[in-house]
């Protein structure tokens, strides 16, 4: 019981502490790809304890809302930090909710956000919130269907077991549906993490931002607590696409061994995953808004298709 | 033995590959990335056709795949590029059917050749999947035909379709003879190079290679 405990807050502390790491070690390869040198990879520390030091400017006409919505997304995205296995297939907190769980933890979050981007009343922020919303209406089904065809194959929801199911099986997971589920989830993963070519993280521009255009009105300590909100949910999302579809390395059991070498793996896997949407970011344009439900149909599709050919090969 | 074979892994996930580049030719609106996913289609074919021979010992499907690889991975994606270079055609390809619906539709066709093959008893679980796809093919490739105004895409759907039956005939037959094959190969061959001709044909009396301008009376 104790035991669990100290693995539960290990893994907020993991997650807490691992987040802005992997939003530098992006910058960095992306600074790489674009032959520039880039910011040290601890950048985005140096950033929030920065913000942390600085006073907040609030307008006068805001309501409770905008002050509740950072701390609100913020403690549901580390909610969803409790469910998603990170570093041990076996959470101790599996039990209070499943893959649905984190999918509406993630809405909750980005549901307060985008009240927030209302509230304080400049065009910006209800532009960006409209935009935000339009996305997450095609993100939220797609993202639903790709983990589906997992579980599917799995026999339960539960992302622990998921995880552990998978794990067990060694390479012989690696089947069609899989693959297929797999670059739906990238797809989505890119959405969800507001990457090129579905938003520029890296860009203030009025007529592109999305997620840059809701928090506009934060400063000082608000802005860092939405900034480290953003990146946990980075993180979260990566560990989702690791550790689902290839959770191999995965401590299936507490013990100081085996937690430290899923700790190693797990740095490993996010490092390619980080490399991965790096490249994507560097030899992508962003696309026009309009033009996104085509990318987010393809992504349903494939997970449409991945459940087919689950059923068709299993013989449903 | 054909079980054996249709349920390997890793020819589930040949077959898998080829519906998703075909489900990359529904999604993209470039000419380019259409011929290229076609040329991606014909190669996974040919992995295809080599997974098969490896698995019954045929020496004919090795020249089945070998040839694959030449005219359709090579040849006729080169004729396709020649062609969009020499008529100086738009780049962009205009449908009747946008993006999003289109690829809805084609997984609803599917969808639907799953069921249709599932009704065949002969058939039995494990190949059903190479059949359900090929099947899938020939109905994408006829959509694709339809809803697109390129007269090029409507050469690209015939070969869609014909790469369906391909892998049909592999599936069911483990191989055709050697004679059929290579007569197939020749029609098809011919095929493009008299669709291409076709097209340069329609380009010089009407100006342009979209099939919706063909009512157009021409004094």
């Amino acid at each position: 019981m104790i035991s669990q405990i100290i693995i539960s807050f290990f893994q907020i502390i993991i997650i807490l502490a691992l987040s802005p790491l992997l939003s530098g070690i992006i910058k960095k390869i992306k600074a790489f790809f674009q032959i520039r040198k880039g910011a040290s990879i601890f950048q985005p520390y140096y950033d929030i304890a920065k913000l942390l030091r600085k006073d907040s400017v609030v307008s006068e006409n805001v309501s409770w809302i905008f002050h509740a919505a950072p701390v609100i997304s913020f403690a549901a995205v580390l909610t969803a930090g409790l469910i998603v296995p990170v570093f041990i297939s076996n959470m101790p907190f599996s039990f209070a909710g499943d893959l649905i769980a984190v999918v509406y933890l993630f809405a909750l979050a980005r549901f307060f956000t985008a009240l927030a981007s209302l509230d304080a009343g400049s065009s910006f922020g209800g532009m960006g919130g409209s935009r935000e919303m339009f996305i997450a209406s095609m993100v939220e089904p797609a993202l639903m269907l790709s983990i589906f065809a997992v579980a599917l194959n799995v026999g339960s929801t539960n992302l622990s077991q998921i995880s552990q199911t998978v794990s067990a099986m060694g390479l012989s997971a690696v089947s069609p549906y899989h693959l297929l589920a797999f670059v739906a989830f990238l797809i989505i993963a890119i959405a969800e993490t507001g990457r090129i070519p579905v938003d520029n993280p890296a860009t203030h521009l009025e007529l592109t931002m999305i997620h840059e255009a809701m928090i506009l009105e934060y400063s000082g300590k608000q802005l860092a607590i939405v900034e480290l909100g953003a990146m946990v949910k980075q993180l979260l999302v990566f560990s989702l696409l690791a550790n689902i579809f290839f959770p191999w390395g995965i401590a299936d059991s507490v013990g100081f061994g085996s937690i430290a070498i899923a700790l190693i793996v797990f740095l490993i896997k996010i490092i390619v995953l980080g490399a991965i949407i790096a490249i994507i970011e560097t030899s992508t344009a962003k696309w026009r808004l309009f033009r996104l439900p085509d990318l987010l149909s393809v992504s349903l599709m494939l997970s449409f298709l991945s459940l087919v050919s689950f059923i068709i090969v299993k013989g449903g | 033995m054909e079980e054996v074979i249709f349920g390997s892994n890793i020819m589930q996930l040949f077959i898998a590959l080829i519906l998703v580049s075909t489900f990359m030719i529904l999604g993209s609106t470039r000419l380019y990335s259409c011929v290229r996913a076609f040329g991606i289609q014909s190669f996974l074919l040919a992995c295809v056709a080599t997974v098969v021979g490896i698995s019954t010992g045929k020496i004919d499907l090795y020249i089945v795949a070998l040839l694959t690889l030449i005219i359709k991975a090579a040849v006729i994606p080169y004729i396709f590029i020649y062609i969009i270079r020499e008529i100086k055609v738009k780049r962009e390809i205009d449908l009747y059917v946008g993006i999003s619906p289109s690829l809805i539709i084609g997984g609803i066709l599917v969808v639907i050749s799953y069921y249709l093959i599932r009704s065949i008893s002969v058939i039995t679980e494990l190949s059903s999947f190479a059949l359900s796809a090929s099947m899938s093919l020939v109905s994408i490739g006829l959509f694709i035909m339809i809803s697109r105004k390129k007269a090029i895409m409507q050469m690209l759907g015939i070969l869609i379709m014909e790469n369906g039956l391909f892998l049909g005939a592999i599936s069911l037959t483990n191989g055709m003879p050697l004679l059929v094959e290579l007569g197939i190969f020749f029609d098809v061959l011919i095929g493009v190079l008299i669709m291409g001709i076709l097209i340069f044909r329609i380009n010089k009396t009407f100006e342009t290679i979209d099939t919706d301008m063909l009512k157009n009376l021409i004094g």
